[in-house]
């Protein structure tokens, strides 16, 4: 999911470094609003990195289309969509940066299907589906927050014109794959949250944020 | 909180991330013998697109230049984990904002 230099017109990744220069300045608001536990500092960090080092697993499908995971959701999960965007900025930025992996200038769409689109996507189906199981939130909120992430990627470069502007083929490639890939994602999602929930349940966004319902006597 | 406080408080967490490092390498093996290959690139290989690469990274391709493939793979995750997790740390607490 991480385009390379040379794939986007360039007012494209100008248009998307835009937008995702707004959403980043927006969560740094929110996080700064509601402020982050020092607990919390350090659980932000080692998500961060767990979803790097995830990252370099790639799953090897022989004969195939294959792809790794992504980490949106993980990160929604745990860290809430604010700092949890910042986490995948985080990830993706150092991956373009050292290991050239994504393009510089594709960094802002880049960062747009992947520390936002998957964030946001994930967090909110999470936050609705979790209220009926949280298992089958978190696997619905890992698979769909890479497939619309996927998509994202395709819109972009399905409108540029190295990809001859065909959107209508990119988009369907995109999602399509990307949706039966986005099985694996699901399932790791799961694992993953399901592991804390039972022996770091009080880690999760969902559990710190009830705890503040007492903020007013937290200082 | 010092360094050895953070290790023995998180050694759980932090033995996972090693263990996904220490895999990465058979990994990137077993991608190379299937032919990785994401819908991205399908794409672009089925309207034509080229990539330009502009700049490679420090490490490229999650490698050191002139060390064997798997040793190198090993220690580009280890570098790469370390430095996101020293980042993101650091910019969590540069916006943490309003404390308790």
């Amino acid at each position: 999911m991480h385009i390379p230099d040379g794939f986007l017109d360039m007012n494209i990744a100008i248009v998307y470094y835009l937008l995702t220069a707004i959403v980043i300045a927006f969560c740094i608001y929110k996080i700064k609003r509601d402020g982050v536990d020092e607990k919390r500092i350090p659980i932000a960090g080692l998500v961060a990195a767990g979803i790097f080092a995830a990252q370099m697993l790639n799953w090897p499908i022989p004969g195939g289309t294959s792809a790794h995971f992504v980490g949106g959701a993980v990160a929604a999960i745990i860290l809430g969509p604010f700092l949890g965007c910042i986490a995948m900025t985080s990830v993706v930025t150092i991956q373009a940066l050292v290991f050239g992996d994504g393009g510089i200038t594709a960094l802002g769409t880049n960062l747009f299907s992947m520390a936002i689109v998957d964030v946001f996507v994930a967090y909110y189906l999470y936050k609705v589906l979790s209220k009926k199981n949280t298992k089958i939130a978190s696997f619905i909120a890992g698979w769909l927050g890479i497939t619309l992430g996927a998509i994202n990627t395709g819109i972009a470069v399905g409108l540029s014109s190295t990809f001859k502007y065909s959107i209508t083929t990119t988009v369907p490639i995109m999602g399509i794959w990307h949706g039966v890939l986005g099985i694996i994602e699901g399932l790791i999602t799961v694992a993953i949250v399901s592991y804390i929930e039972k022996n770091r349940g009080d880690i999760l966004y969902s559990s710190t944020k009830n705890k503040k319902v007492g903020k007013g006597g937290r200082k | 909180m010092n360094f050895k406080d953070f290790i023995l408080e998180h050694k759980q967490a932090l033995l996972v991330i090693f263990v996904a490092i220490l895999l990465s390498p058979l990994f990137a093996l077993a991608a190379d013998a299937v032919g990785y290959s994401e819908p991205l690139e399908k794409s672009a290989e089925h309207l034509g697109a080229e990539e330009t690469p502009l700049y490679g990274g420090i490490l490229p391709d999650y490698s050191v230049p002139g060390l064997d493939s798997p040793i190198g793979t090993f220690i580009a995750g280890l570098v790469g984990s370390l430095v996101t997790l020293i980042i993101m740390y650091g910019v969590t607490k540069l916006i943490q904002g309003r404390n308790n």
